[in-house]
């Protein structure tokens, strides 16, 4: 698969989440990504989609809140897009753990962020965007010549 | 997600298929939480799942904090590549035991 757009709707429900990594997995599959990077992909969407369904959609009041994902595949660049439609939210400009605290014995972790972290860490690039109404999250990956 | 927990002495072994994400968080950690209390060890068979979340690793570091408080050990059994660069990025890897079979893990107790 040289070049690809595909897009899916999904309800912003914990159930749909499996589903969407379904989703990713196969395009991403499709698209010659190694199982590191797919696997990477789904935890950024799964953690994103996580904190907008629970925060963001619950803090605006909407109970049939939707988050599409779009899909885009040209010049060896695999973009994932969340878009939704809940309060706007920065994810990039959220606290999360630093250094020291990623070093702290577990007992006295605390977990706040993690989900963030492990979400910019497990992709190439997050980018954060409001337009439109919405809240776009992009993350891309690069194929590598396996 | 599937959940099945053996009790044996002294150690309960749960053994965990499918994902471990925000939607099945929950049953994994009351199911386990409900059972902590008649063991100080713990064996987790993680060979059969394929993902885990922050949802996964905040029962993980659940678990991890009931059984340390007992002077306990938690062993985790069979860990995909993937799940094991999850817990390196997020410095949770060096406080659990690891191995590949539960053969091994039963006998670090």
């Amino acid at each position: 698969m040289k070049k690809a757009t595909e897009s899916r709707n999904f309800i912003a429900s914990l159930d749909s989440l499996e589903p969407m990594r379904d989703f990713v997995s196969q395009k991403g599959s499709e698209a010659g990504l190694n199982k590191k990077q797919i696997y990477g992909l789904c935890l950024a969407v799964d953690e994103i989609s996580t904190n907008i369904i629970l925060y963001g959609y619950q803090s605006s009041g909407i109970t049939d809140g939707v988050i599409s994902i779009k899909i885009n595949f040209e010049n060896d660049i695999f973009v994932v897009i969340l878009e939704d439609k809940a309060t706007p939210f920065n994810p990039l400009e959220a606290r999360t753990p630093d250094e020291n605290e990623l070093g702290l014995p577990l007992e006295e972790r605390k977990i706040g962020g993690l989900g963030i972290m492990m979400a910019k860490e497990s992709v190439d690039e997050f980018r954060y965007e409001f337009k439109d109404g919405k809240n776009l999250n992009i993350f891309s990956v690069k194929a590598l010549d396996n | 997600m599937d959940v099945r927990i053996k009790m044996e002495e002294s150690l309960i072994v749960v053994i965990v298929e499918g994902s471990i994400d925000s939607n099945t968080s929950g049953e994994l950690q009351t199911k386990i939480m409900g059972k902590i209390s008649e063991s100080n060890n713990v064996i987790l068979d993680l060979s059969k799942v394929d993902f885990i979340s922050s949802a996964g690793l905040r029962v993980l570091l659940m678990v991890y904090r009931q059984i340390k408080v007992k002077n306990g050990k938690v062993v985790l059994v069979g860990i995909s590549e993937e799940i094991k660069d999850v817990m390196t990025m997020t410095g949770f890897i060096n406080y659990f035991e690891m191995t590949e079979t539960i053969e091994e893990a039963n006998k670090l107790f």
